[in-house]
């Protein structure tokens, strides 16, 4: 009797509360996900291994049956993983207002934890401040303050309170205030402690952080979290997305919604990415947003008051591997997900692109595609028209991790279960409450044209349109009304996708807009989540 | 068993205790002199030199210090800036010529607020090895604090009411229930309580008292540490009927507190019920999500297929007889396996 054989590939991505994997092997000749578990990592990787066994044996090839385990052993394993652990900095600074918060963020968009921050500004005295920063166990320091053009002494203070607050060898010191002070804030340090970077508030009306996070970045990877750089999820993550993008010749957006921290990414149509790691940007950091439960009471509606919600944020930070158990608890989660979303992508401005990508269990493993659309759509507002997909089998990180040689090649055999469709989007801005927005024609190859669907202010509308469907779009907004680029014609031709939601007309504006009488913003929530699953729940 | 305990020490404490050392909760481990509001101190003027050129002469970098009469400053031909009194230097304005010092305050004791037996002394931290017994909890609030456990309800979901605080909880570490108010609370550190350990607490009940706490504290009206610690999560949730069992044995045992950093210590105590993420058919576990939160009963059975909860997400679920008799499926996730204590 002739033995079968099968060649299985085993993609793995190991977060710092779940861990997901996925099976890839040969179906009538084709790559595909053959079976995909997500579990909290602290179960383990046998534990996983055993679930994905399960999932084969149960829909996999019969003859195989007694022999998944022998063949996952020795199946090429693909792995990317979190980093291990948070880098710690401290940020003293001249203004909170200014330097502060631009130092902030550029430390939290490459991936640091800020634990401290200290201003000259903040209202604390002198020896306050020193015994916060005496207090404060941190990896590394970052001062900033003072414009290019001046010698501000308040800059200098900055930094003399580090080297007062710090041990010697307390870690690296990072510049990143005047450079006419760049040589006087050497000397207050050890030799080798200090390293300048250019100034991210170089005067009062700009702000250019670039160099200042990917300096950060460079000294997170180098001293605190040295690891194999290629593994880390949130390199592999940028790689996948930067090969969707230059395949497809799209401007991508891509989120990745974990439990501590979250990703963005924007890729261009050449390649090229730019990451923002948020280090608190995940779940757990929803509770750190200001007036976070208020706010996500408010925009839920169906999630309990504002005590009833704090306590579910919370949860989410104490208990990240746990999963939403009633219909209230995953309202307040998703929401929370999509006021993260937003801050991500507001931090900074993102332009409008052609494909936002969902990632994470909260997002990609929505139980209901139009969930996870809708934390898509109200987190990021896409104005105009973009197509949204999830990474529903985590594969985009695993693949990411493969060789400059090897990604475009896994990405393309795996191209049926890279990513899963969900619809496009139309999104406009401008024009009164209950005006007509625009009129949508939806015209599909060998069906009869439809009348035009209109769309008014505040509504939100959905059009069938299935996985693998495409469709010609003729859409005429009203006077006064947005889809982002400027125009020269009263009507713009776009080409949309289908997918798992369908084609979806919004027209809530940017920022969404909702009533002030609390009867009436849940009446509209309720209205805009009905519109979105009933369609969904037709098509499927 | 033991635990070791990390005190961190800030830039120029004095350590007071060596390795081997034998400590108390209340005993001095190190300490510091605070430094107080800046000043500053001609510099430039008193060398005879230009601001710029006077940058040159500093004996010492920012962040040192000094001791009253030590010197600051000098230009090698006689003249000298010598600091008034024991101070941080903290840096020179090439502006004006002035140094800012920060005068150091009355020294102030730094406590480890833990019994135990020093294993190692560096300028950063002094390491204790505590022996006793850890709770580690899901969050907390305040400092570190100590005191003799003493139970406050008789039953692990009973809520504790601001009536079962009484002058017998002074300088207590209280165990409460399932939740207390913010009315308790007050009333808890206004008794002097110490701490209070709880199953749960209302977060938003929890930030109400903190930022009452605050204010007060800005006005001078509360004195003494107080802290708090969370168990098992955050709403109304009971602690786990064992543990509760396991507290009750250790009533009157000596405890230390940490608020902020959400752990007990309690010494000379057996170890407490462990806990173990995935649970096995036949453990007995504790639910962690509402409806079941801080619930305990036994994994009956591991379904074949995921499950899909109330709110619609399918996970690997069990059928789990909770011990108040009522039987419910409940991800796996949300269930933590309790091990046995040798002898249970």
């Amino acid at each position: 009797m002739t033995e079968i054989s099968t060649e299985l590939a085993l993609l793995v991505d190991v977060g710092s509360a779940w861990a997901k994997a996925g099976v890839i092997g040969r179906v009538r000749g084709r790559w595909r996900l053959v079976a995909h578990a997500a579990q909290p990592t602290a179960w383990g990787s046998a534990e996983l291994r055993r679930s994905l066994i399960q999932q084969l044996n149960a829909a996999g090839d019969p003859r195989l049956a007694d022999r998944y385990d022998e063949l996952l052993a020795g199946a090429n394993r693909i792995e990317c993983h979190t980093a291990r652990q948070p880098g710690r900095l401290a940020v003293v600074a001249v203004s909170r207002e200014l330097s502060g918060s631009t130092a902030r963020r550029a430390a939290e968009a490459a991936g640091w934890q800020v634990t401290v921050l200290v201003t000259l500004d903040d209202g604390r005295s002198l020896a306050e401040r020193l015994a916060t920063l005496q207090a404060a166990e941190v990896d590394a320091w970052l001062v900033a303050g003072g414009f290019d053009d001046a010698r501000s002494p308040r800059a200098l203070e900055a930094a003399a309170l580090v080297a007062s607050a710090r041990m010697p060898d307390g870690g690296p010191v990072i510049w990143a205030g005047s450079a006419q002070l760049t040589n006087e804030v050497m000397l207050l340090f050890e030799g080798g402690a200090v390293s300048a970077v250019a100034n991210p508030r170089p005067d009062a009306k700009r702000e250019e952080p670039g160099p200042l996070r990917d300096r950060l970045q460079a000294i997170l990877r180098q001293s605190v979290a040295p690891e194999d750089e290629a593994h880390l999820s949130t390199t592999a993550f940028a790689r996948a997305v930067g090969v969707i993008a230059a395949d497809g010749g799209l401007r991508v957006l891509a989120v990745d919604l974990g439990a501590r921290g979250g990703v963005r990414v924007v890729a261009e149509p050449d390649g090229t990415t730019s990451t923002t790691v948020h280090s608190s940007g995940g779940l757990a950091g929803a509770t750190l947003m200001p007036g976070a439960a208020g706010r996500v009471a408010r925009l839920a509606g169906d999630a309990g008051d504002e005590a009833a919600v704090a306590d579910v944020l919370q949860t989410l930070r104490a208990r990240p591997a746990s999963l939403p158990q009633t219909p209230e608890e995953l309202s307040a989660t998703q929401v929370a997900a999509r006021l993260l979303i937003g801050a991500m992508v507001e931090d900074p401005a993102t332009d409008p692109v052609d494909l936002v990508i969902g990632a994470g269990l909260t997002i990609a493993g929505a139980s209901h595609p139009a969930q996870a659309a809708r934390m898509l759509l109200d987190g990021v507002r896409p104005i105009g028209i973009t197509q949204l997909a999830v990474d529903s089998g985590s594969v985009l990180g695993p693949l990411g991790s493969l060789g400059d040689d090897e990604i475009g090649e896994g990405m393309t055999l795996l191209a049926d279960d890279l990513l899963l469709p969900l619809g496009t989007a139309v999104v406009c801005r401008g024009g009164e409450p209950g005006n007509a927005a625009m009129r949508v024609t939806v015209h599909r190859s060998g069906w009869p044209t439809p009348s035009p669907v209109e769309v008014r202010v505040g509504q939100l509308q959905m059009v069938p349109l299935g996985r693998g469907q495409e469709a010609e779009l003729l859409i005429e907004p009203a006077a006064g009304i947005s889809l982002g680029a400027p125009r020269r014609s009263s009507r713009i031709q776009a080409r949309a996708t289908g997918g798992a939601v369908g084609l979806i007309l919004d027209a809530r504006g940017v920022p969404i807009v909702l009533p002030r009488r609390g009867d009436d913003r849940r009446a509209v929530l309720a209205g805009w989540r009905d519109a979105l699953m009933r369609e969904t729940e037709r098509m499927a | 068993m033991s635990v070791t305990h990390r005190v961190r020490l800030p830039v120029g404490a004095t350590t007071l205790v060596e390795i081997g050392h034998l400590v108390e909760p209340a005993e001095v481990l190190a300490t510091r002199r605070p430094p107080g509001g800046g000043t500053s101190l001609p510099v430039a003027s008193r060398l005879h030199r230009s601001a710029a050129e006077a940058v040159d002469l500093l004996s010492v970098r920012p962040g040192t210090v000094l001791e009253a009469g030590e010197r600051l400053a000098e230009d090698g031909n006689g003249r000298e800036v010598l600091v008034p009194h024991a101070c941080l230097f903290l840096g020179y304005d090439a502006d004006d010529g002035t140094a800012l010092i920060a005068p150091l305050g009355a020294t102030e004791p730094i406590l480890g607020h833990v019994r135990g037996e020093v294993m190692s002394v560096e300028a950063e931290a002094i390491e204790i090895r505590v022996a006793g017994a850890l709770v580690a909890g899901v969050g907390g609030s305040g400092p570190a604090v100590h005191g003799e456990l003493r139970m406050a309800v008789n039953e692990p979901g009973e809520e504790l009411r601001a009536g079962a605080i009484d002058v017998g909880a002074t300088g207590r570490i209280v165990v409460g229930g399932s939740r207390a108010s913010a009315e308790t609370l007050t009333r808890a550190r206004a008794m002097g309580v110490a701490g209070i350990v709880l199953g749960g607490v209302l977060d938003k009940e929890l930030r109400d008292f903190e930022a009452t706490q605050l204010r007060r504290r800005e006005v001078g009206g509360v004195r003494g540490d107080f802290a708090i610690v969370m168990i098992e999560g955050f709403g109304k949730v009971g602690l786990d009927a064992h543990l509760f069992a396991w507290f009750q044995s250790h009533e009157g045992r000596l405890a230390s507190l940490f608020g902020d950093a959400g752990r007990l210590y309690v010494y000379d105590a057996d170890p407490p019920p462990a806990r173990r993420a995935l649970a096995r058919v036949g453990d007995r576990v504790i639910a962690h999500r509402r409806p079941f939160a801080g619930w305990g009963g036994e994994l009956v059975r591991v379904l074949d297929l995921p499950h899909a909860t109330p709110a619609g997400v399918a996970a690997r679920s069990g059928l789990v007889r909770f011990e108040d008799g009522r039987s419910a499926i409940v991800p796996l996730a949300n269930l933590e396996a309790t091990e046995p204590r040798d002898g249970d």
